[in-house]
């Protein structure tokens, strides 16, 4: 049996987690995708504003998330899957910006996964490619930091996943870093062998594949057992929306707009046997909070209807 | 020779071609793509075989392949009487939503037809779009590769007859349709779409022998040929629009197909809903929705120098009959200015010795990509303050040292106040020839501007 995840943003209280994790247990969740990028903000680093949050040693993080650790041991919720905050470096941000997300955020992310004993942090490549030509040549400033974060993550047997993103050009969403399949692959490959471990996984975010027409199926397929984690959430195909799958048409047909039974053929091909987790926060900021537990059960249902389609 | 085409839907009719091909030409367009659809539209096809439905009067060559050349006659000989040439081609092909899947053996028809009229009129390249309309797919065809299978057949069909009418066959990245939502289709992976046409080539030089060119065995062909692109049974369409519904990069596109690519249709969407929209024309808060950043540096990159297709036929559409003329002007001077954005490396190529007019951000990138490659003798810059001082690697000289120049050595203007710089030049009365460089789509860019008031910068990348 397959487990059912979502994120802890929106859900999770730092004041008391345990409410939270009781929660997702109840509404038929057995994991949790670990929000640490809700604590040091994308929309306040692209404005060159960093808080204090990891400035903290990591003895007093540790001790911050000793609580969120707790609640979800007792409640019987895994915490599997982990998100470092990002972007990891901004190309026209401050020097000493760049230095800290390097220097300090990203390391530190990497030892309240350990802490939390979660096997697998996924992480956004760096959007360069405007600046340096091309996606290839954005790779290598993005391996340059998995190299930084490899010999931890193999020390502490995390799977770092990089995942596919897109980009904005003129609003329009399109394909950012490791939105190739071949290419993912072959890095995936080159990475493991190099540390002789496995160092680097993938997570396929189907929000930003169906952005970016991906073909859910292939990708996956070409994925195979390099694919670690999910992100699964639905949009209309213009805008990051994180909505609840099943849920977007464009036709007078009603059906849905976004290609959920190649999904499932995809997941069959890959071989893929973790969990299913949604990236839906802001389902929960969209219903009445009168509803969050509802809407919680929905999600996990949807999780189980997956489970099931893709043969897991 | 890269080669400036326009597209004919709401630009030509078909059986009333003459003001359509006058405006062509006045505008500049000497050659137009011939598109089969204009006479045998997708909708015609899906109605194909239901004479209880309304016919129009283009609703013979769907139902008899054979009327195609028919229907073509006034616009392919008023054409080629007025000088207007039809270098590329496209077959019918079926609406992306088509629910018919009885259609192959019509398609196939329809595809040799269009081959053989291209072959008389001397078109040497015919786009032929995955015959959707000839399979449903189950499921499991799908998930096991079938679909290739069949539309390989497909496509291997049409091989003996293009090669003896001299046509090379131009497979398209398409979008497939889920739920009206588009995606990624036929070819439209890159890697897979290069593969494709080099198995096609591959098989076709099996079961027919080698591809041989009209080149070399005709010289009273009945219609002027293009230069050189076809060199193979199959190639490829690249079409741009599609690119951009599927949100795809293009740069990445068009180097992994390379010069399997011997045509790009250039056309402008939101990226959301499917249209044929003029360049740049598409924006949203005042940036366009399409990365041609990526586009121009791909085809720059892989030296493309084939059939460049203005497709603005929803503008056409939509624009009033009596300004129709001018906006055919401005596709005119969009695909040139296409050409030159791609042509940008092999326009230093042409200059054995090179100066550069300008010492700011426009000279700082020149420096930055081609600086080693095509190095300047020096700069030059109106601006007194900077006489005698080195800027990127140059010194930075008055416009008076222009005239020392051996007369060959061409002088870039890396401004965007051209026309007054150039004015300048010409009233110098220099010999030298003028040349615009631009940087708007740089193989890479800085992070950072130059300060014009501090003359400083500090890029971190």
């Amino acid at each position: 049996m397959a487990g059912i995840g979502v994120q802890t943003k929106n859900v999770i209280s730092d004041e008391d987690p345990s409410e939270g994790f009781r929660l997702l247990k109840k509404s038929g969740f057995s994991d949790a995708d670990f929000s640490l990028n809700g604590y040091l903000l994308n929309t306040d680093l692209y404005r060159n504003t960093v808080n204090k949050f990891f400035d903290r040693s990591i003895t007093e993080l540790e001790d911050f998330f000793a609580p969120h650790k707790e609640a979800a041991k007792k409640a019987g919720i895994a915490i599997s899957q982990m998100h470092m905050p990002y972007p990891v470096y901004i190309p026209t941000g401050k020097k000493e910006i760049n230095d800290y997300l390097w220097n300090v955020v990203a390391p530190k992310s990497m030892q309240i996964c350990h802490f939390f004993e979660c096997p697998y942090i996924v992480v956004h490549g760096f959007k360069l490619a405007r600046y340096l030509g091309s996606e290839d040549a954005e790779w290598e400033r993005t391996k340059q930091f998995l190299d930084y974060l490899a010999p931890m993550a193999k020390e502490m047997g995390i799977i770092v996943c990089i995942e596919n993103l897109y980009d904005s050009i003129g609003g329009h969403l399109v394909e950012g870093p490791c939105c190739n399949v071949h290419k993912a692959a072959a890095r995936i490959d080159d990475f493991n062998d190099r540390y002789g471990a496995e160092v680097l996984g993938f997570c396929f975010d189907t929000g930003h594949a169906n952005l970016t027409g991906i073909d859910f199926e292939s990708f996956l397929a070409g994925l195979g057992a390099r694919l670690k984690v999910l992100h699964i959430h639905d949009n209309d195909g213009i805008s990051d929306l994180h909505q609840i799958p099943f849920t977007f048409t464009k036709t007078r047909e009603n059906r849905s707009s976004t290609d959920w039974e190649g999904f499932f053929r995809g997941i069959r091909k890959s071989g893929y046997q973790g969990t299913f987790s949604f990236e839906t926060a802001p389902v929960l900021s969209a219903f009445p909070s009168g509803m969050a537990a509802d809407v919680l059960q929905f999600l996990a249902k949807i999780g189980r209807y997956f489970e099931a389609a893709a043969g897991c | 020779m890269m080669q400036i085409i326009s597209i004919i839907r709401s630009i030509i009719e078909p059986d009333h071609p003459g003001q359509g091909i006058t405006d062509l030409l006045r505008s500049g367009f000497d050659s137009a793509m011939l598109e089969f659809a204009a006479v045998c539209m997708p909708g015609e096809l899906e109605n194909v075989g239901k004479p209880y439905l309304k016919r129009t009067r283009y609703s013979a060559a769907a139902e008899e392949p054979k009327q195609l050349a028919g229907l073509m006659k006034a616009l392919t000989e008023q054409g080629r009487t007025a000088g207007l040439t039809f270098p590329i081609a496209e077959a019918p092909y079926a609406a992306v939503d088509t629910r018919r899947n009885d259609l192959a053996d019509r398609l196939t028809e329809l595809a040799l037809e269009c081959i053989k009229i291209c072959g008389a009129q001397g078109c040497g390249c015919l786009i032929v779009r995955s015959p959707k309309a000839a399979v449903s797919p189950t499921a499991e065809e799908e998930e096991s590769g079938l679909l290739w299978d069949v539309y390989r057949d497909f496509y291997l069909t049409l091989a003996q007859t293009a090669r003896e009418n001299h046509v090379t066959i131009l497979l398209e990245n398409q979008c497939r349709e889920i739920g009206g939502h588009l995606v990624r289709g036929f070819c439209a992976d890159e890697q897979e779409a290069a593969a494709r046409v080099d198995e096609l080539n591959r098989s076709a030089s099996e079961r027919y022998g080698p591809w041989s060119g009209r080149e070399e065995q005709e010289a009273d062909g009945p219609g002027p040929r293009m230069t050189g692109q076809p060199d193979n049974y199959f190639g490829f369409c690249m079409n741009v629009g599609t690119c951009n519904l599927c949100g795809q990069n293009m740069y990445d596109f068009a180097t992994a197909l390379g010069d399997r690519i011997k045509a790009v249709v250039l056309r402008s969407c939101d990226g959301s809903s499917d249209a044929s929209l003029l360049p740049f024309t598409c924006v949203k808060k005042g940036q366009p929705q399409t990365d041609w950043l990526n586009l121009i540096r791909g085809l720059r990159k892989i030296r493309f120098d084939g059939c460049l297709i203005m497709d603005y036929a929803d503008t056409a559409a939509a624009c009033p009959p009596i300004l129709k003329p001018q906006l055919l002007d401005l596709a005119k001077a969009q695909g040139s200015y296409f050409a030159w954005q791609i042509g940008m490396e092999r326009m230093l190529e042409r200059y054995s010795s090179r100066v550069l007019f300008g010492a700011g951000n426009m000279c700082r990138n020149y420096m930055k990509d081609y600086g080693a490659a095509y190095p300047p003798l020096f700069t030059c810059d109106n601006n007194k303050a900077l006489w005698d001082t080195d800027f990127c690697g140059l010194t930075v000289r008055s416009p008076e040292a222009l005239k020392s120049l051996p007369p060959d050595c061409a002088i870039f203007i890396c401004n965007i106040y051209y026309r007054e710089i150039e004015a300048q030049l010409k009233d110098m009365g220099l010999p030298n020839p003028i040349v615009y460089f631009n940087d708007e789509y740089m193989p890479t860019f800085y992070v950072d501007r130059l300060d014009s008031v501090t003359r400083k910068y500090d890029g971190q990348i």
